[in-house]
């Protein structure tokens, strides 16, 4: 079931290194590259059907085309590696295992928009991934792959690493941008897109790491050979970062479109312990909960998981057990989204607070029936009405599991009547 | 003259100027669409979302209406049953932390969320669970007080410091509802327009300490008023209330917008000069040091200058445009040199690039216009050959005593019609007291040449005379203001054209140039 299209280095030992790299393909691209106009460039992606890979899904090569032509102004690249969607883990394996091939990627990714200056933001508490990766960066700089010429081409390239501070909301595309220029990670107000007015308000395209990193193979072999892989819809291959409780948790490089059920059976060894499945998080803890019905139709692609009214995500995949304590979860998923709230405006910052002080009264069993009726409708009041998706990240799952699992919240309240 | 386009709010079309955010746009035809964090003066934010508003078949079909322009043939969605229910909820949000403090605090009577709440909510509160706390009566320095539960986090007032005054004293710290208003620690708010914040700010977040519990607002009378600090005019209103059995006092001035002159905001030391109309006031008649009445008073003044051979009258730069015709001409009448020498209300190097200008008279540019010398040279030798001088409300030593015109007001009898209780007065033999600028009407120009209006706010229970009525009762032939006028026009080139009834509320510049436009 596995594929090796973003993981073929992964298991090569000192693949970070470039020559080892470089002896197992790293920069090949290249000369391809620059024989392409960027025109070219970006139809192929667009062609490949690669849709971005941070979570929501655009197609890369449309969003490209938004850069509006013929401004005065510089184009610039924010490559999103501030993997902050709790149970993602992807993005870590390609900055570590093979960070070439995402530098790579940003050479492709830069020819095809016009960009000279890339930055890449990666959280701040990867503290270890960021030297392997400035390391990389370094090795590319004196190899030639950066800096005023890239591999002897009159293209000038400078990639700069920003590291963040702790925030998840910075991994909202305007939050990050707002963080590089020195200022506090808070969401802008869209529009105007960053395609448009973006970095330092100049046109910005902003990609997530394993879509950048996904690049060299659509160049490399063409459009077609990346959509042989996955679904009509949902083309190529996809780092799925599987935990929870199963036997074999880890990240495995499947094609989109394959059964859930299917996935987590064959590859990740089923549910652990012999118990049974109560619900899979689909995506990341943003996306809402699949019961064991749903999750037996669910195929792992964007159209399949939008039927089951959640989303593909980040395809951070979680299982959970019927040893799990639904309210629990909710409110360590609220208290979550409630402390990465950047707090600018006023439906997510006093909501999100409000809210998780409801679970937890119903948790110490003073809660009632009509704090669960509030708590969904607190879900409808916040989201959509600000100014990010923070808030729609917390709501949509949270109210998922109201309603899938209420019994287990009225349980609460049973409780504390008896 | 700006485009107009038409389009639609609840279905029924109004015209209003194209490209204008939809709040500011909709404002002028008289519909509110409510709102916390944007201000005109410092630009939408974006973060209350109060302003949310239905576009029907529009891309995105909701919209925060301060960072929407208006485009021809829009669907505004403001009465639609999920627009309301969008108000009451951000509401509910607003306030589910907010401590009840309305007993307490000063805003009451002028609190947006009092005002929502009451107009678009109503609802019942479903707090349950305990608020978040913050700090209260916080000490920011420069008279504000800041209260953080109270705050809803617009802000305004960081926007404030950073693109009005540029200090950059306050910041928002911590992320989600531990969020809240901040100074650096031993760095308070240390500008000349602080107090400004106060003002801006919707809630009572952000309040007086001058104010602060001395008066409930819904007890005031707000009238408009020109500040009379120096020489650029802001606009202000004068709040004023007579309590039952005491006298029509003044307990704060606030801003009044005016793009031609002072834009949004007025400076700390002119907000604050409202209490130099209440305090130091002379209010008794004294000639000789013994207490008269007013009338006494008059016929004393009158009996001295006709007695006098070689009067001489200095005005107060501070006067109105009639007040000083009304003088000048008085002069002709008694023969007596006229002089507003007033080189101590020019504080050097106090102005800044922003509201607060050097000269603190408020109508130099009145003396300029009526050709009344104010040079010191003249004012001097004046003094020098005169029997007798009669003050007009001017402070001579207003930046502090000049020892060389002391000794000659040491020399000569001199009589002081005036407002205010000063120094430069001690050595008069006759004292009549006279009204301030809140308690009389007039017109003043201002240093950019900006001719503006002002109407009588305080009546005091012995309202005081001012200059003109006593030019009058001296014999004058001014009856009042607008009996100024003929012979101001006939004087005065630029001033030819002017009705004073239609003077507009932004001013006439007179000289027309584009400098007078302030902007913010």
């Amino acid at each position: 079931m596995e594929v090796k299209i973003l993981s073929t280095k992964f298991d090569i030992e000192n693949a970070h290194l470039i020559d080892v790299a470089k002896s197992h393909g790293a920069y090949q691209t290249l000369d391809k590259l620059f024989s392409m106009t960027p025109e070219d460039v970006i139809n192929e992606v667009k062609d490949s059907g690669l849709r971005g890979r941070g979570g929501a899904g655009f197609p890369a090569g449309v969003k490209w085309s938004f850069l509006p032509k013929d401004l005065d102004k510089p184009t610039y690249l924010a490559v999103n590696s501030d993997e902050s969607e709790p149970a993602t883990f992807k993005d870590r394996y390609i900055l570590v295992k093979d960070p070439h091939l995402m530098i790579e990627g940003i050479i492709i990714c830069c020819y095809a928009i016009g960009c000279h200056d890339a930055y890449i933001y990666i959280r701040g508490e990867y503290t270890s991934q960021v030297k392997a990766l400035q390391r990389a960066i370094d090795e590319a700089y004196e190899a030639g792959y950066l800096g005023e010429t890239v591999d002897g081409k009159d293209f000038r390239l400078d990639v700069t690493v920003h590291r963040g501070a702790g925030a998840y909301v910075c991994g909202e595309e305007t939050a990050l941008l707002e963080s590089i220029e020195g200022k506090k990670g808070q969401p802008r107000s869209k529009p105007p897109f960053p395609a448009v007015v973006g970095l330092y308000e100049c046109p910005t395209i902003i990609n997530n790491v394993q879509t950048i990193a996904s690049l060299p193979f659509i160049i490399q072999e063409g459009a077609d050979a990346y959509k042989a892989h996955g679904t009509e819809k949902s083309c190529g291959t996809h780092l799925f970062g599987i935990s929870g409780h199963v036997e074999k948790p880890g990240m495995y490089e499947l094609p989109l479109g394959l059964p859930l059920m299917e996935v987590l059976e064959k590859v990740a060894g089923g549910v652990w312990k012999g118990r049974k499945l109560k619900g899979v998080i689909p995506g990341g803890s943003s996306t809402p909960v699949l019961t064991p019905e749903e999750a037996k139709t669910v195929n792992l692609d964007y159209e399949s998981m939008a039927e089951h009214k959640t989303m593909f995500g980040s395809g951070g995949i979680v299982v959970l057990d019927e040893t799990v304590d639904i309210v629990k979860l909710v409110e360590n998923l609220i208290y979550f989204y409630h402390h990465e709230s950047c707090g600018q405006c006023t439906p997510c910052r006093e909501g999100l607070g409000w809210m998780l002080k409801i679970v937890k009264k119903l948790l110490a069993g003073e809660g009632s029936m009509a704090d669960i009726d509030l708590l969904v409708e607190l879900c409808d009041n916040i989201e959509m009405k600000t100014v990010c998706v923070l808030s729609a990240a917390c709501t949509m799952p949270v109210r998922s599991y109201l309603n899938k699992f209420r019994h287990e919240f009225e349980a609460y309240v049973s409780d504390a009547a008896s | 003259m700006a485009e107009m386009v038409k389009l639609f709010v609840n279905g029924q079309e109004v015209e209003v100027e194209s490209g204008k955010n939809l709040i500011d746009a909709l404002k002028v035809v008289g519909i509110e669409i409510p709102h916390f964090c944007y201000h005109p003066a410092l630009g939408a934010d974006g973060n209350c979302r109060m302003c949310l508003v239905g576009i029907e078949d529009g891309r995105p079909p909701l919209v925060p209406a301060c960072k929407t322009p208006a485009q021809e043939g829009m669907k505004v969605q403001l009465d639609a049953e999920h627009i309301k229910k969008i108000q009451r909820d951000v509401l509910e949000f607003e306030l589910i932390n907010h401590p009840v403090d309305c007993p307490v605090c000063d805003q009451a009577g002028e609190c947006a969320l009092q005002d929502y709440y009451m107009n678009y909510s109503l609802d019942d509160s479903r707090m349950r669970v305990d608020q978040v706390t913050k700090g209260k009566r916080m000490d920011f320095g420069s008279g504000v007080v800041h209260d953080q539960e109270r705050c809803v986090l617009c802000g305004r007032c960081v926007r404030f410091t950073r693109q009005i005054t540029k200090t950059g004293e306050l910041g928002i710290v911590n992320r989600t509802d531990a969020a809240r208003v901040s100074i650096f620690p031993g760095r308070p708010l240390n500008n000349r327009y602080a107090l400004n914040i106060v003002e801006i700010c919707p809630v009572g977040a952000m309040t007086s300490s001058d104010f602060r519990f001395k008066q409930r607002v819904w007890f005031l009378k707000k009238d408009p008023g020109i500040c009379h600090g120096c020489s650029r005019g802001c606009n202000i209103y004068i709040d004023h209330h007579q309590e039952k059995y005491k006298d029509d006092v003044i307990y704060r001035y606030r801003a009044r917008t005016n793009l031609n002159v002072n834009g949004y905001f007025i400076c700390d030391p002119g907000r604050l000069s409202y209490a130099g109309e209440n305090q130091n006031r002379q209010t008794t008649t004294v000639v000789d040091g013994s207490i008269i009445g007013f009338d006494e008073g008059i016929e004393a003044l009158r009996e001295r200058l006709d007695r006098a051979r070689k009067p001489l009258m200095l005005i107060s730069p501070d006067c109105s445009l009639e007040q000083m015709w009304a003088v000048k001409r008085i002069a002709a009448l008694y023969g007596a040199d006229l002089s507003g020498y007033s080189d101590s209300y020019v504080v050097e190097g106090d102005g800044d690039d922003y509201l607060i200008n050097d000269d603190k008279a408020a109508n130099r540019r009145g003396l300029e216009l009526l050709d009344i010398d104010f040079s010191r040279e003249q004012f001097i030798a004046d003094l020098q050959h005169t029997d007798l001088l009669v003050n007009f409300n001017n402070d001579l030593f207003f930046g502090g005593v000049d020892e060389e015109l002391k000794a000659l007001l040491d020399k000569t009898q001199s009589i002081a019609v005036c407002s205010h209780q000063l120094p430069v007065y001690e050595s008069a033999a006759v004292l009549l007291p006279t009204a301030s600028y809140s308690e009389y009407g007039g017109t003043i120009v201002n240093e950019d040449y900006v001719l503006q209006r002002f109407e009588k706010s305080l009546f005091k229970n012995q309202d005081p005379k001012d200059i003109l009525e006593i030019t009058r009762l001296l014999g004058g032939a001014i009856i009042d203001a607008s009996h100024a006028w003929p012979g101001i026009r006939q004087s005065v080139a630029s001033l030819a054209d002017i009705d004073p009834e239609a003077i507009p509320a932004e001013g006439i510049n007179l000289q027309n140039s584009e400098d007078t436009d302030v902007g913010a």
